[in-house]
C-alpha cells in the first residue's frame, strides 16, 4: 500500500514537471504549427543558466527563474522574427530541418564552451519530508508547486487578456485573424518568446534533479511529442493531463516490474506514443485540434 | 483523416531526424601529422586509439586521454623514444572522438587500422566500447592493450590480441565487501547499468556477497543514459538493506546518491563504482559524498613504483604538473596501459605483432600503477583492488589492509542526522 501510494506520488510529481516541460512544445505546434525540434536545447539552454548562476552568483535555481524568464522571452522573441516567421506557412519539412538545424548548432556550441562534463547544481535543500507514509522529495515537490502556478498564469494569460485571446484567435483562424487586424507576426513572436522561456524555465528547474551536459536535450523533445500526442495540441490541461500519465506509468513500471522496471520506463512512452496515434490520433481529451488547416 | 496521417508522417519524420542525429559522422579530433616518407628521417611508432571526448564518458574519456597523453610527453620529450633494439622511436598518437559510441569506436578502430595505418592500438574508455573496439582489432591481428575496461567477457571470447592492465570487473567490490561483512553488513542491494562493465561488476558482487555472508535483497537494472534512478532506490528503501551497491559510471554515481538523499534511503553503506574516487565527485556533489566508499584500481597513496614515473605519488605530481589537476585511477590505468606496451615493445626489440605479443605474455613488472603480469586471457593477474571511502572530504583508501590509511566509517548515519 505505502509503495503504490509512493509510486503515485512520485509519478504525479514527476507529471507535474512534464507538464510545464512540454508545455512551449505544444503552444508553439498549436499555434504556429511549428515543430520544435530545439525545444530539447531551449530547456538545456535553461538548465545551464541555472547552473551558472549558481556556481558563479551562488544564485537559487527557483530564484533565477526571475532572470531567466525575461532573458529567454527575449532570445525566444529574436529567434521568431529572424528565423521561424520565415519559414512558419511554408511545408512542414521546412520548419523541420530549421529547427533540427538549430538544435546542432545550439548543443554543439555548448559542447565547444561548456566541454561536455556533466554539471550538477547541489542545493542545501535537496532532501525529503515524510507525510503520512509517504517522502516527499522537496526539490521535486518545489517544481511541482512551480509547474502548476505557471500553468495556472499561462491559462489565465490565454484567457482573459486581449493578448492572448489574439494569440487564440491566430491558432484558430489566421486569415480571420488578418481581417480582424491582429498582426500575426508580432503575435507569433510573442508567443515564442513565452514558450522558450517557459521552456528554459523547467530545465532551470531541473538543474538541481539531473546532470546537466550539452547532449541532454533530445530524449526531452521525444517525450514532449509523446506528451502532446496524449494531451492534444496548445491545450494546458492536455498537458498537465498527458504529463501525469506519463509520469505516472513510467513511474508505477520502473517500480513494479521487477530487474528491468527503469529500463522499460523509458521505452514506455513510445509505447503510449504508438497506442494513442492507433487508438486515439485525437488525443486523449480529444476533439480539439486547434492547428490552423491552412499550415497542413 | 488526411489530418491524421499528415500529423502521424510528421511525427515519423521528427523521430527519425531525431534518431539521425545520434549516427551523425564524427569529427576528426586529432589529424593525423603527415606520416614520414623517407627512411633517413625521424623513426616513428604510430599509435591509436579512439576515446570519449563528447558523450556519456566524456568525463572519463578526458582521463584516459591525459593519461595517455602524460605517457606521451614523457617517452617522446624526457625519455628519448622508445628503445627498440640499438634504434629510438619517437611516439605519435592518434586518436579520435568515440561519442560513447560503440558502433563510432569500431568505425575508427577500423580506420586507424586502415587509412592511419598505426602500429598499435590503445583502449577506449569502458568496456562497453572496448568490447565492440577490440573486436575490429582482433579482426586485423593488431595488438590492443587497454587499461579501462575490466568487464569479465571481454576475455572470455579468446582473443588472442587484447591486454588489460587493470584489475578485472568481477573483483570491484570484492575488498569493499569483505571489510563491510567485517564491520556487520548483513544485506545487501544491487543496481547496475546493462551494459558489460557494470554487469561484470554486479556479478562479482553477488558472488561476493555470498562468498562472504551476505544477503542479497533486490538486483535492478537501468539503461545507459539513465535521466532518474528513483524509481530503484525506492524501491530498495523498501528492502531496508545495510549496503547499497551502484554499478555504473561517474555520472550514475551523482543520480544514486541524489536520489538516496531525496527518498530518504537510508542504507549503512553506499558502495559505487567509477565516481566516487574520483575528486569531481566531491566537487560537483558536495558533502552528499561523505561515507561513500567506491573500488579503486589505483590511488596515489599506494606503495608502488617503477623505474620510469617513479612513486605513485611522484607520478600524481608530474601529472598535474601537466595537466592542473590530479590523477584519476583512470588516468593513471591509462598511463599504465602505454608504458606496459612500451617495455613489451622494448623486451621484443621490435615493432612485429607476434613477437610484441609473446613480449607482453611473458611481462612481469611492478610499475608505479601496480604489478603487471598478463594471463593466457590477457587480464592482469598480478594486481588486487582497493576499496577508498570519502571522509571529510578526502579520498582516503581503506582496503586492503596493506595499503589502507585510515580506518572504514561504519555505519554511515541516516541523511536526516547529517
Amino acid at each position: 500500500m505505502d509503495q503504490l501510494l509512493q509510486a503515485l506520488v512520485s509519478g504525479l510529481l514527476l507529471g507535474g514537471f512534464y507538464a510545464v516541460m512540454v508545455l512551449g512544445f505544444s503552444v508553439i505546434w498549436g499555434v504556429m504549427g511549428v515543430i520544435n525540434l530545439a525545444h530539447g536545447e531551449f530547456l538545456m539552454i535553461g538548465a545551464y543558466m541555472a547552473w551558472g548562476l549558481f556556481r558563479f552568483f551562488g544564485m537559487d535555481p527557483f530564484a533565477s527563474l526571475v532572470l531567466i524568464l525575461p532573458f529567454m522571452f527575449l532570445v525566444g522573441y529574436l529567434l521568431q522574427i529572424v528565423l521561424i516567421n520565415r519559414i512558419v506557412e511554408r511545408p512542414h519539412l521546412m520548419t523541420l530541418l530549421v529547427t533540427f538545424g538549430v538544435s546542432i548548432a545550439i548543443a554543439n556550441l555548448f559542447k565547444i564552451q561548456f566541454t561536455s562534463d556533466p554539471r550538477n547544481v547541489a542545493v542545501a535543500y535537496n532532501g525529503s519530508v515524510q507525510l503520512a507514509g509517504v517522502t516527499f522529495p522537496i526539490v521535486k515537490t518545489i517544481i511541482f508547486g512551480v509547474a502548476l502556478f505557471i500553468m495556472v498564469c499561462l491559462h489565465l494569460f490565454l484567457q482573459r487578456t486581449r493578448l492572448g485571446k489574439s494569440i487564440r484567435a491566430a491558432a484558430q483562424n489566421k486569415t480571420a485573424a488578418r481581417i480582424v487586424g491582429v498582426d500575426i507576426n508580432r503575435v507569433y513572436a510573442i508567443t515564442a518568446g513565452i514558450c522558450i522561456a517557459l521552456t528554459a524555465a523547467a530545465g532551470a528547474m531541473l538543474s538541481p534533479t539531473q546532470a546537466i551536459f550539452p547532449f541532454m536535450g533530445p530524449p526531452f523533445t521525444l517525450k514532449a511529442v509523446t506528451i502532446t500526442a496524449l494531451g492534444g495540441l496548445g491545450r494546458i490541461p492536455g498537458a498537465l493531463m498527458g504529463g501525469m500519465v506519463l509520469g505516472v506509468t513510467e513511474i508505477f513500471v520502473s517500480t513494479y516490474v521487477p530487474g528491468i522496471g527503469t529500463n522499460l520506463g523509458v521505452a514506455t512512452s513510445f509505447i503510449l506514443l504508438v497506442l494513442i496515434l492507433v487508438v486515439r490520433p485525437q488525443g486523449l481529451m480529444g476533439g480539439l485540434r486547434p492547428i490552423d488547416a491552412e499550415a497542413e | 483523416m488526411r489530418n491524421i496521417l499528415s500529423q502521424l508522417s510528421l511525427l515519423l519524420i521528427a523521430s527519425l531526424l531525431l534518431t539521425a542525429c545520434a549516427l551523425a559522422p564524427p569529427a576528426p579530433v586529432d589529424e593525423p601529422a603527415a606520416a614520414a616518407p623517407s627512411a633517413d628521417e625521424e623513426k616513428i611508432i604510430y599509435l591509436g586509439a579512439a576515446v570519449s571526448e563528447t558523450g556519456k564518458f566524456s568525463r572519463e574519456g578526458r582521463d584516459t586521454r591525459q593519461g595517455y597523453g602524460l605517457w606521451l610527453d614523457w617517452v617522446n620529450n624526457e625519455y628519448g623514444g622508445i628503445k627498440v633494439g640499438d634504434d629510438r622511436y619517437k611516439v605519435e598518437l592518434i586518436m579520435y572522438d568515440d561519442e560513447g559510441d560503440p558502433d563510432t569506436a569500431a568505425r575508427l578502430v577500423e580506420k586507424l587500422i586502415n587509412e592511419d595505418r598505426v602500429d598499435f592500438l590503445l583502449g577506449p574508455y569502458s568496456s562497453f566500447l572496448t568490447q565492440s573496439a577490440s573486436a575490429i582489432a582482433e579482426k586485423y591481428n593488431k595488438i590492443m592493450i587497454e587499461g579501462n575496461g575490466a568487464a569479465e567477457p571481454l576475455f572470455e571470447r579468446g582473443f588472442q590480441n587484447l591486454f588489460a592492465v587493470l584489475t578485472p570487473a568481477g573483483n570491484y567490490t570484492r575488498s569493499a565487501l569483505q571489510l563491510l561483512a567485517e564491520k556487520g553488513a548483513q544485506s545487501v542491494v544491487i543496481a547496475y547499468e546493462d551494459t558489460a562493465f557494470p554487469t561484470s561488476v554486479a556479478n562479482g558482487a553477488q558472488h561476493w556477497a555470498a562468498e562472504y555472508g551476505l544477503e542479497v535483497l533486490g538486483v535492478e537494472t537501468y539503461p545507459v543514459n539513465v535521466a532518474d534512478v528513483s524509481g530503484i532506490m525506492s524501491k530498495f528503501k523498501e528492502l531496508d538493506p545495510d549496503v547499497f551497491v551502484g554499478g555504473g559510471h561517474f555520472n550514475d554515481a551523482v543520480l544514486f546518491i541524489r536520489a538516496a538523499k531525496e527518498l530518504d534511503f537510508n542504507p549503512k553503506a553506499m558502495v559505487i563504482t567509477v565516481g566516487p574516487s574520483n575528486p569531481k565527485l566531491i566537487e560537483e556533489v558536495g558533502v552528499d559524498t561523505e561515507y561513500v566508499i567506491g573500488p579503486t584500481q589505483w590511488e596515489a597513496s599506494m606503495s608502488y613504483a617503477d623505474d620510469y614515473f617513479g612513486t605513485a605519488a611522484e607520478y600524481a605530481a608530474s601529472y598535474e604538473d601537466l595537466w592542473g589537476e590530479p590523477p584519476t585511477y583512470q588516468a593513471a590505468e591509462s598511463t599504465a596501459t602505454a608504458l606496459a606496451l612500451h617495455l613489451a615493445i622494448e623486451q621484443a626489440a621490435s615493432l612485429d605483432t607476434d613477437s610484441v605479443r609473446a613480449a607482453l605474455r611473458s611481462l612481469d613488472v611492478v610499475t608505479f600503477y601496480g604489478p603487471i603480469n598478463f594471463d593466457e586471457k590477457g587480464r592482469n593477474a598480478g594486481k588486487p583492488m582497493g576499496a577508498i571511502q570519502i571522509q571529510d572530504g578526502e579520498i582516503l583508501v581503506v582496503a586492503p589492509s596493506n595499503a589502507a590509511v585510515t580506518e572504514l566509517n561504519y555505519p554511515a548515519p541516516p541523511w536526516k542526522d547529517r
